[in-house]
């Protein structure tokens, strides 16, 4: 006999937001509330409590769906606090607490989004690989292994149109083909995890929320190749994708999923997880071959590339995680299917990390040729904070800026790079007018050069010159002449640099300058920073008429620098003025400027 | 055959090479900073970019291997602007200190940039600062000139496999660095210095003394090292020898040197050198009880050439009487002559290699290098004992047997055995055979680790090479060991090797420096060769074989020879039994030495004549793999004379007329007489491709008749025992008078395992007294972690401080090759 309360359902979003925002408190206090309750007997049968993958919606975290027979609630923003008062009143009560349940605004953050990788995040337990099975997984393993030859699971990707998710966009089916053509006693498939751009999670997202699909997408590939070897190069930051791959691996093993005579068939193939160090340039594919192969991670010219000769010299295809996690849903439900999403040239969906000063940040997962605007203002829900919408730097420190004059343009491979920006691995900062755009290109620099790893020169050297004259220009101390020499040394590292980090290390400094010049002018020639962020060009005051005299201002001043009595107006003293802002942020009147 | 198109200029290849390598083929020049012909690629200066039709992006010529209908432009303005633009970069962080850098004249980067560099940079910014480094004894390192091309670590680790530098940190912050926190903790070959293009490494031994276009004069030479017979080249500015290089594309070591060849070379501007001919004043009995302390004024006093050589001739001409090459001929009268001639880069090429007796990597440098390549490229390596300098690049399929003391011979005969009996005879050599099937009915029986991997290793492969070090030889039961290495060349039809720490041995050998032969090794017995000498020298040669060296001193210790005429050797230091030596050539009438340098044998001369040194002298010499080569004189000697001409001169007082008139007349003689040397000339060798037998004369056959072996059976027990060391530091004579291998190997050291120091109290640099039954010296203790049985070593190089003064004086009866295998020995702590 079945009651509702048999059918409750507790999904808590344990994706990297949820985590960061204390999913796993929320876990811990619904486990003990519920077993207080008395509903402990019927966890695991009929009321079970969930950590599932990312929910999307990072800035709304811990996101939790409470779904009792067929009624789904989500809450936003719980905290461990919350929660008893949801157990009690929802739970037992059956009356659910309205004033913590999501609007209709967080509707329409999915509304726009077509999700593929991350369809399942709400089903899959991603430590229990039964989780994955029940709603379909490892059925693309089982059809391709007996019912597919090598060369019609290639025809198939290839026929879906998916491009390399990891950046640089090349055909999935073509570079598997190349491989499974050239002859080797060995080949090896590596899934490339070592994601690494400042602000981008998804890959992390897809693996922690379900492994599976990309363990999936490896054997597939392996059988499509005929490698009998994988690894997965995961950042050793990635502590908790670590965790859940070596689980993912143990269970697919269990289940005869990996190891010898896979499913009964003849194909053999097992997958081993290789810890990155903390390099950003080792997700670049011959340098993520030299540190697997325990070289320093350093990349080499190509060609030869990977496909010829990869890990030990022997063929190896290298795929991007999110590239992998789309193989099943391709097998599964068709290269039509999958190219049905898309535009002529870029098929599919992509996951993005959407941040920045948009109101709803997070992960989303949309059709390829998606219009930026959509993205923006509909997924996004606009600008936070009513500010205007200045620009949005996709693609990481690889990346460029798109103006908002752009902001109809497709979001493909091609609408993209046509106007010097990359889709990338899916990050995607949206900027506004607090942003100042010499600062946005310092910051990505200033990661590229650090992350350099030295082998070339363009790269070692150049990166750090163009680091030093953006340092020059946001201090105040530009020269003229320095936009045209960072315009031409940045094309000499593009076109002189060993691997993709220099060829595209300048892109944030060239797409700034095309779009942002006068920006750059106004720091060189008249020493101001137009966003008044570059604390070396702004000066900070008190507007006498708004100045109530608070002593807020006195109070929070880290330095000492502002003196006034009580109820009169207070005074800034420039000489010992840090420029850190603090007045500026906790000031209520409005009466402290900065110029 | 594939085409390509570089610069509109159709080039057939024959099978695709990088671009580089075509257009250097076709002679169009594309400029390289990183790209070195002896290390592997690297791509990181991008200096040699090109552009290819069809490849959106710029490539890099080193990298990338041409393909059928490739089209390729070296030079555009695109091109240059980025070469342009990267020498930019490099100059950014390069000091301009090129008045002050030794590098001027001779660097890369200074050519680099006056060819395709910019006119002025346009960065104001600062350059990187760091002190330079003098913390090594041998090395500078600056890392402000730095380039970071990573030549010398690319050297240093794949291809000398020592891996003591390295690059540390990343990006711009990177910087060259040794492992060990000041020196460079490495094996010194300065090959690093070679591959710099730049003045970052320098060698302080000529440090800021001269610039590269003050040379004077500079001749092509070979190394006076050892066997190997590499080739370098001498710079000489003034008499002064002011650099050692090699150069790549010349000589079997194409590039390469170790520590005694690159730095070994001050001894020949030694304020030791002998300058005058010098007649014994002091009567000898006197002399010899007291010789630890007397001095050259004590004994002896200046003489003129005419004086000492009339003396010398009219006192042989009173009176009326060579080296020891027996392991080699032992193996080649089992094996045919020229058996043990294999060329050391098809080392690199074997699938196994056995080593035995001795690590060739200190005896022979260059020859273990090409051993540590195969074993990069995945070659099965065997030792047999202690080889410490493979294990230091050892991969996985490197075994270390270590045998029990004094077992050696029976290790070797039990893998004669064994192959023998899974392989079965080849039945080609019958007499070989016939002694193999003998032994091999009641082989030892042995159960040391790791044989029977050795077994397996030599079986599963059809390219084996056997390396073989004298330290197994050199016994009184060397033949057994010889005889089971000569079966196993045989039955694995391997390529054998021998190692030869004696520049020219080989040589001497082939001009019939034996008790046996005449030159090119034709037996002294047969009268129809005896009779082709007796036409061309006019005279009778005895048809009576001599004797050999050890058999020499035996007799002159029983006086059964009068006189001795030693040329650039030192028996008492460098034989087993110095005391007794020293007795033995005490009681001659007459002993001459001619040498360098006052060795301890020459204290016992009653006439002494200095000869000219390595780089003084024109001449050729012969390596172990038969390859003839050009010695060649850069330094003017105003005091010392020619060795051939200081016997010419003998022969000349003692009225036997020898006229030559230079070193090409007795190479012309050589031609004509020996078989092995046939036509050739100076013009011939000089193109470095002259290998024994030129001109294809029959070489010598294998003898019938195999002197059987004798088992000795060594009184040992248990305790430590001593044996010799070769060091790769030091050779003798010539390395000690070299002050930059004494500065990097000042004191001979006791080598000891860590269980028997541990057990003594010893520690890392303790002074101890050695001893044995024939002497005792002091030296200091040098804890070495990769002995693992119950040897210490101890290296002859030093004097005073010898292994062989602690040995006994004995020989081999068969190879009449002199023991020095070792013996119990006590060690206190002082």
């Amino acid at each position: 006999m079945k009651t509702e309360k048999n059918d409750i359902k507790i999904k808590v979003c344990m994706g990297p937001g949820g985590i960061a925002t204390g999913g796993a408190d929320v876990i811990k206090v619904f486990k003990d509330d519920l077993a207080s309750a008395n509903i402990k007997a019927k966890i695991g049968k009929g009321c079970s409590l969930h950590k599932v993958g990312c929910f999307g919606l990072c800035a709304r975290d811990v996101l939790v769906d409470v779904i009792v027979g067929k009624n789904k609630t989500t809450y936003q923003y719980v905290k461990p606090d919350m929660v008893p008062r949801i157990v009690k009143e929802h739970l037992i009560e059956n009356n659910p607490v309205s004033e913590w349940t999501v609007g209709d605004d967080y509707y329409s953050f999915y509304n726009k989004q077509i999700k593929v990788v991350l369809s399942e995040f709400s089903e899959v337990d991603p430590e229990d690989i039964d989780t994955y099975t029940a709603v379909g997984g490892y059925e693309a393993t089982k059809k391709v292994l007996t019912k597919f030859t090598p060369e019609k699971t290639i025809a198939i990707i290839k026929k879906s149109g998916i491009r390399g998710r990891g950046g640089a966009g090349f055909p999935t089916g073509v570079k598997w083909e190349i491989c499974r053509k050239v002859e080797s006693d060995q080949k090896f498939i590596i899934c490339n995890a070592d994601e690494g751009d400042p602000g981008a999670f998804m890959d992390r997202a897809v693996i922690e929320g379900n492994p599976h699909s990309v363990i999936e997408g490896m054997i597939i590939g392996a059988y499509a190749i005929g490698a009998t070897k994988g690894y997965v190069y995961v950042r050793a930051e990635y502590p908790l994708a670590v965790e859940r791959l070596t689980i993912a691996i143990k269970q697919a093993r269990g289940k005869n999923l990996l190891g010898e005579n896979i499913l009964g068939t003849k194909f053999n193939f097992d997958v081993r997880l290789k810890l990155g160090a903390g390099a950003f340039v080792c997700g670049e594919e011959t340098a993520l071959i030299a540190s697997i192969e325990g070289q320093r991670g350093m990349p080499r010219a190509k060609p030869p590339f990977p496909v010829h000769s990869g890990l030990w010299g022997k063929p190896t295809v290298i795929n991007n995680v999110e590239t992998l996690a789309n193989v099943p849903y391709i097998i599964r439900k068709g290269a039509d299917w999958f190219s049905s999403f898309g535009t002529e040239k870029s098929k599919g969906t992509k996951v993005f990390a959407l941040t920045g000063k948009v109101k709803n940040t997070g992960l989303i997962e949309v059709p390829m040729g998606i219009l930026l605007r959509e993205i923006i203002y509909d997924i996004g829900g606009g600008i936070e904070g009513g500010k205007a919408f200045k620009a949005v730097q996709t693609g990481g420190p690889s990346g460029g800026c798109i103006p908002a004059e752009l902001v109809d343009i497709n979001v493909d491979y091609e609408s993209l790079a046509k106007v010097g920006s990359i889709v990338g691995s899916g990050g995607m900062v949206v900027l506004d007018d607090t942003d100042c755009m010499v600062s946005i290109a310092k910051f990505f620099l200033e990661f590229t050069q650090a992350e350099s790893c030295g082998k070339c020169v363009p790269c070692r050297v150049g990166t750090k010159r163009l680091l030093e004259i953006l340092d020059r220009i946001t201090a105040g101390k530009g020269r003229e002449g320095d936009i045209e020499l960072l315009e031409d040394l940045g094309n000499d590292i593009k076109l002189s640099s060993l691997c993709g980090l220099g060829q595209t290390a300048p892109n944030p400094i060239l797409s700034t300058i095309k779009y942002f010049r006068h920006e750059y002018e106004a720091h060189i020639k008249e020493q101001k920073c137009p966003a008044k962020v570059c604390k070396d060009l702004i000066e900070y005051g008190i507007l006498e008429e708004f100045c109530k005299g608070c002593g807020a201002c006195l109070r929070v001043c880290p330095s000492k620098a502002i003196t006034g009595e009580k109820k009169k107006p207070h005074i800034i003293s420039v000489d010992v003025c840090i420029k850190c802002g603090a007045c500026f942020d906790v000031c209520k009147f409005k009466a402290v400027k900065k110029e | 055959m594939i085409t390509i198109t570089i610069n509109g200029k159709e080039i057939r290849l024959a099978k695709p090479t990088t671009v580089l390598k075509a257009a250097k083929e076709a002679g169009i020049k594309i400029p390289t900073l990183c790209y070195h012909e002896l290390l592997r690629l690297y791509g990181g200066c991008r200096l040699c970019v090109v552009e290819v039709e069809r490849i959106p992006k710029l490539q890099t010529a080193c990298t990338l291997t041409t393909a059928d209908g490739m089209v390729i432009r070296t030079e555009s303005e695109a091109i240059s602007k980025v070469r342009r633009g990267i020498l930019e970069f490099l100059l950014i962080n390069h000091p301009l200190d090129c008045p002050y850098c030794d590098k001027a004249g001779e660097c890369e980067l200074q050519d680099l940039v006056s060819k395709y560099g910019p006119d002025a940079g346009r960065y104001k910014e600062a350059k990187r600062k760091v002190p330079e480094s003098h913390e090594d004894i041998i090395f500078t390192r600056n890392m402000e000139r730095c380039v970071l091309c990573t030549r010398c670590v690319r050297m240093c680790e794949s291809v000398q496999g020592v891996s003591a530098l390295t690059i540390t940190e990343r990006g711009g912050r990177s910087k060259m660095e040794p492992f060990s926190p000041t020196s460079f903790n490495c094996e010194y070959c300065g090959n690093c210095l070679t591959v710099c293009p730049v003045g970052s490494i320098l060698s302080r031994l000529y440090l800021h003394s001269y610039r590269p276009w003050q040379i004077d004069r500079e001749a092509e030479t070979v190394c006076p090292y050892c066997g190997v017979g590499c080739s370098l080249v001498v710079q000489v500015r003034g008499e002064e020898i002011k650099r050692v290089v090699p150069r790549i594309g010349v000589g079997l070591n194409n590039g390469l040197l170790c520590s005694r060849g690159r730095f070994g070379y001050e001894f020949i501007g030694s304020p030791e050198r002998l300058k005058r001919p010098l007649i014994r004043t002091t009567p000898k009995k006197q002399s010899t009880v007291n010789s630890q302390h007397s001095t050259v004024t004590e004994l002896f006093r200046e003489a003129s050439w005419d004086e000492a050589l009339n003396l010398i001739a009219d006192k042989l001409k009173e009176i009326k009487g060579i080296g020891f090459a027996g392991a080699q001929r032992y193996i080649e009268d089992l094996l045919g002559q020229g058996i043990t001639a294999n060329l050391i880069s098809g080392l690199k090429h074997s699938e196994v290699i056995m080593v035995v007796g001795g690590d060739p990597t200190a005896v022979n440098p260059i020859l273990g290098l090409s051993i540590r390549a195969a074993a990069r490229s995945g070659a099965g390596i065997g030792i047999i004992g202690n080889a410490k300098g493979l294990l230091r690049t050892s991969r996985g399929k490197t075994l270390q047997i270590i045998p029990p003391a004094f077992k050696e011979a029976e290790i070797l005969e039990y893998l004669l055995a064994e192959v023998y009996r899974i392989k079965g005879p080849r039945r080609e050599n019958h007499a070989l055979e016939q002694r193999i099937g003998k032994l091999s009915e009641k082989p030892p029986k042995t159960d040391v680790a790791g044989l029977g991997k050795l077994k397996d290793m030599l079986l599963g492969s059809g390219s084996v090479s056997i390396v073989l070090g004298m330290d197994v030889v050199q016994r009184t039961d060397g033949h057994r060991a010889l005889f089971a290495i000569a079966g196993l060349t045989y039955l694995l039809e391997a390529r054998l090797y021998l190692l030869s720490d004696r520049p020219n041995e080989q040589g001497l050998i082939d001009m019939g420096c034996l008790p046996d032969t005449l030159p090119g090794g034709r037996p002294l017995g047969i009268s129809d060769f005896r009779r082709k000498f007796e036409t061309e020298w006019k005279g009778t040669i005895p048809a009576k074989e001599g004797i050999t060296l050890m058999e020499i001193i035996e007799a002159a210790k029983d006086k059964k020879i009068k006189a001795m005429y030693v040329m650039g050797e030192n028996p008492v230091f460098n034989l087993p039994g110095g005391s007794y030596i020293k007795e033995a050539l005490g009681s001659l009438d007459f002993l001459v030495i001619q040498d360098i340098f006052l060795s301890e044998t020459a204290e016992l001369a009653d006439v002494v004549l200095p000869a000219f040194g390595w780089s003084e002298k024109d001449g050729t010499y012969t390596n172990l793999e038969r390859r003839i080569q050009l010695l060649r004189k850069t330094v003017n000697n105003t005091s010392g004379m020619d060795d051939w001409r200081i016997i010419s001169s003998v022969s000349n007082k003692m009225g036997y007329k020898i006229g030559y008139s230079g070193v090409e007349d007795i190479m012309k003689e050589i031609s004509r007489v020996s078989p092995l040397y046939k036509d050739m000339t100076y013009s011939e060798i000089e193109k470095g491709k002259c290998l024994w037998p030129y001109n294809g004369e029959p070489l010598r056959g294998v003898i019938s008749d195999i002197p059987l072996a004798e088992k000795k059976t060594h009184e040992y027990n248990g305790s430590l025992y001593l044996a010799p060391e070769r060091v790769l530091f030091h050779s003798g004579t010539l390395s000690r008078r070299s002050p930059a291998l004494r500065k990097i190997a000042p004191e001979p050291t006791l080598k000891i395992g860590v269980h028997h120091a541990e057990k003594l109290g010893l520690q890392e640099g303790d002074s101890v007294t050695v001893s044995t039954a024939w002497g005792s010296i002091n030296v200091s203790v040098s804890i070495d972690n990769t002995i693992k049985d119950n040897k210490v070593l101890l290296s002859n190089n030093f004097e005073g401080k010898g292994v062989f003064s602690l040995l006994n004086f004995s020989i081999d009866k068969i190879t009449k090759i002199p023991g020095t295998e070792g013996c119990e020995v006590t060690i206190k702590k002082l």
